[in-house]
């Protein structure tokens, strides 16, 4: 009994335990309010499973996608502002290849211009060059991250649109649109590409050593390098992950809409996903992280705008809703409140520990 | 300079957790006075300024200034009342011009704006009060380390301060630099301002100071005019005797003929150190003795390559070895326990076993991970053969004590298999035990044929564990003795006079 209540103090200090009975909370609300909330029905039409749970999970994809490579830019004590820019850099490129002379190929329809494998690969090879170029910046040049990134925060849309003459290019072309509106396993394909990221990168950060530099880093850089550990190097690597997941989340973005959006595409998405970071449990002065928290950061933000469609509060009060339940979930998470419940039950292991002694 | 005191400290006392950081201590200062405050590392010099400034807050005892006592609460407040601060960095606005710096936050107005012209007027004849002729319009970064000391002093000066403490203002400055901060300092005493100076440099003391007041472990060791002791009195003072557990320790037995396993010819690194050599014998220890500030650490810096070596070779076992960075040196099989655990060694948010498997990782790179389990049974090994007091290695490093935490960084290079292990004041502020513990560990690792560098403040422990010692003195090597027929006062000889 009291081991187990241990275990409890401990979980109860987790900022990840909170980030998912925050998230639980928000659920039930909308279980109360919709009863059919939670029913999940087969569509024989288009080969997938429906349901509200499935469209948050779907929805949050780009944000959860984006939010693994965050964590680590945060663990390291940094914040990546580029990534939103870079979601519409690789709609804007993808777009480009599929469409490559709107002069001579006028109307869209399920084509490709160039092959689909560059429609697919130049994309993800251009946003991880620039999320290196955000890393050499951070690493070698010693710029703040959040003012490194701010570079390509601004001008990355600016490329977007030098790209695509400024135009907004659509397509057709089928097997594109298998990305962000296909199926497998009965699941949407963004679900099964965010599964994909999810497990990789937790294998790479994991199952190397990566994960644990990445920390010591954070912690204390000093220190690591007298340890031996190339600073520099791990720098580099975070940077240009996070650039390629933000190009995968462009491309799932842009399939979505079978379009580019260069203005809207991705549009503070920066911000969500450093939410998502923080509500996840990883400090902003960086060092521990914690990649399964982030996911949970994720879905709790796109539950919040799940709901609010649902119950149909007016659009222009969504901002704010979802600020206020941001400001909820991030106070109960606050040190003081953590540490008020921990020590509440605390004292009833203490109480349950004397009682046993009598 | 008259006998009048314009500032009495009486029976200061300030306990930090854990540690008193001032006991009782008593200080004065004179009207038209320079009076050096001396001590080691941790004597307490820095409390007691802080304490006088109010960024500390004492515990008991009293301050009185011109007979009236104050209670500063912070630096702001500690100006207004005329005690001025220079501290060791420069803290101005190198953007700014050296006329603004000197009076950003009380520029004289006219007419609702700044009065530019009597600005840079008055910056003029403060800077020409120092013989200093310069264009007070350039921005400060323009100018010199001294210049822009020069400028915080003016700065301090002009805020009609009537006491100016200069923390540590000579160590980035060079010899002339040096002597003219020293002019400026006369002239300022001439004009009946009481001067606190603290500084490292035993020579500066004497060529500018009136009186001296000596600290040692938080305890007043005594105030003294300038005349009445000796250089050697003044380093046996400060550095005292507070080892009294006498330790069963075996000296390292070298063989004569033994292979050199480090040898560094005529290194240098571009600010600090300009020529040093130091051989080391495979399982030789050698002791680096000296005062703080000698170029003790900045040795030991470059060996390891965290600051780089610009000139000069260094063989390991007799290959000539590129050391640009801490990566190299490791893959040279080096180790490296800084002086400053906290900023430099341990990763405090981390476990013990991810700090203790560190450096073994980062030789490897991280593509080619241990397994958890792998770095559970490494950090179980050295928690129980260093008797690390924890109560497993997933406790996070930083909860430990500090003589804990320095086992875990010793545990981090012992992993590592080193052949040569240097050690950079590894016994500083932790317990009697703990100390006795890693020098027995150290003298352990000798005998199994690891070579040594062992740096410390203490210079019993020093004589009692090497077998040659290097002493350092201004950022030289001044000699090098033999350790086994060496006495304290030998050494405290050279500290204090140089190599005779």
């Amino acid at each position: 009994m009291a081991k187990k209540n241990f275990v409890l103090s401990g979980l109860m200090q987790s900022k990840v335990t909170w980030a998912v009975i925050a998230e639980l909370l928000i659920l039930m609300v909308c279980f109360m309010i919709r009863p059919d909330f939670f029913s999940i029905s087969y569509q024989p039409s288009t080969g997938m499973l429906y349901g509200s749970l499935i469209d948050i999970i779907n929805r949050s994809a780009e944000i959860t996608i984006i939010s693994m490579g965050m964590t680590l830019v945060i663990a390291l004590g940094g914040t990546d502002l580029s990534v939103g820019a870079l979601v519409a850099v690789a709609g804007a490129i993808a777009l480009k290849f599929l469409r490559w002379d709107v002069l001579t190929y006028t109307t869209p329809g399920d084509y490709t211009v160039c092959p689909y494998i560059l429609v697919l690969t130049i994309p993800l090879i251009v946003c991880a060059l620039m999320g290196l170029f955000n890393g050499f910046l951070v690493a070698k040049g010693g710029i703040q991250p959040i003012i490194a990134t701010l570079i390509l925060m601004v001008c990355g849309r600016g490329v977007a649109q030098i790209l695509t003459d400024g135009k907004q290019f659509t397509t057709g072309y089928s097997p594109f649109r298998i990305i962000g509106q296909g199926s497998f396993l009965y699941l949407p394909m963004p679900i099964i590409i965010t599964i994909v990221v999810v497990i990789a990168v937790a294998l790479f950060t994991r199952k190397t050593a990566f994960g644990a530099f990445v920390e010591s880093v954070g912690v204390n850089p000093s220190a690591s390098r007298l340890s031996g550990i190339k600073a520099d190097k791990i720098i580099l690597i975070v940077f240009l992950i996070t650039g390629l997941l933000s190009g995968i989340a462009g491309l799932i973005y842009s399939s979505r809409i079978m379009s580019n959006d260069s203005n809207n595409a991705g549009l503070n998405f920066e911000m969500d996903a450093i939410l998502a970071v923080v509500i996840g449990g990883t400090n902003m002065s960086g060092g521990k992280f914690s990649l399964a928290g982030t996911v949970v950061g994720s879905l709790i933000i796109r539950t919040i705008v799940t709901f609010v469609y649902y119950f149909g509060i007016v659009a222009e009060a969504t901002m704010a809703f979802k600020a206020l339940i941001i400001a909820v979930v991030i106070i109960l998470q606050s040190e003081p409140v953590r540490k008020y419940f921990a020590k509440r039950s605390r004292v009833r292991e203490a109480v349950l520990i004397s009682g046993g002694e009598r | 300079m008259s006998e009048k005191n314009i500032l009495e400290m009486q029976k200061i006392s300030i306990s930090f957790p854990g540690v008193k950081a001032l006991d009782k201590v008593n200080f004065s200062l004179r009207e038209g006075e320079i009076h050096s405050l001396l001590g080691e590392n941790g004597a307490g010099k820095s409390t007691l300024i802080k304490c006088l400034t109010g960024v500390n807050q004492k515990d008991e005892g009293k301050i009185l200034l011109d007979g009236n006592e104050i209670q500063p609460s912070g630096p702001h407040e500690a100006m207004e009342l005329g005690i001025s601060t220079v501290f060791q960095e420069v803290n101005l606005c190198p953007n700014l011009s050296v006329a603004e710096n000197i009076f950003v936050g009380r520029q004289p107005m006219k007419r609702g704006g700044i009065d530019w012209k009597e600005i840079n007027s008055r910056a003029y004849e403060l800077m020409s009060r120092f013989h200093l002729d310069i264009d007070v319009t350039r921005p400060l970064s323009y100018y010199s380390t001294a210049i822009q000391q020069m400028t915080s002093i003016a700065r301090a000066v002009d805020v009609k301060a009537k006491i100016l403490i200069l923390d540590e203002p000579t160590s980035s400055l060079d010899e002339n630099e040096v002597q003219l901060l020293f002019d400026v300092m006369r002239d300022l005493k001439a004009q009946g301002m009481g001067i606190i100076f603290i500084t490292h440099f035993l020579d500066q003391i004497y060529a500018v100071s009136d009186r001296m007041t000596i600290l040692r472990n938080g305890h007043l060791v005594g105030t003294f005019d300038i005349n009445e002791l000796t250089k050697f009195e003044l380093v046996t003072k400060m550095v005292g005797k507070d080892m009294d557990v006498i330790f069963n320790l075996q000296r390292a037995k070298v063989f004569k003929d033994a292979d050199y396993m480090l040898k560094a010819e005529h290194i240098g690194d571009i600010s600090h150190i300009n020529d040093i050599s130091i051989n080391l014998k495979k399982g030789e220890l050698i002791g680096f003795a000296g005062l703080l500030g000698s170029g003790r650490t900045e040795t030991a810096e470059m060996l390891f390559g965290a600051t780089r070596a610009v000139k000069g070779d260094i063989f390991i076992d007799g290959q000539k070895t590129q050391i640009r960075n801490p990566f190299d040196a490791i893959n040279a099989d080096i180790a490296f326990c800084p002086e400053d655990r906290k900023r430099d060694g341990i990763i405090g948010d981390l476990s013990i076993r991810e700090n203790i498997m560190l450096a073994v990782q980062s030789r490897k790179g991280f593509m080619k991970p241990m397994t958890k389990a792998e770095q559970t049974e490494l950090a179980d090994k050295y928690i129980k053969l260093l008797k690390i007091a924890t109560p497993d290695c997933e406790k996070k490093a930083g909860e430990l004590s500090g003589g804990n935490q320095q086992k875990v960084i010793l545990a981090r290079w012992m992993a590592d298999n080193p052949k040569v292990l240097i050690l950079d004041e590894p016994t500083r502020g932790i317990d009697i035990g703990a100390k006795a513990e890693i020098q027995r560990l150290m003298l352990e690792m000798c005998t199994e044929g690891v070579s040594v560098i062992f740096i410390s403040s203490e210079l019993d422990e020093i004589i009692r564990c090497s077998n040659r010692i290097v002493i350092m003195r201004d950022r030289e090597k001044v000699a090098e003795i033999d350790g086994e027929n060496c006495t304290q006062q030998d050494i405290l000889k050279i500290i204090a006079e140089g190599a005779a």
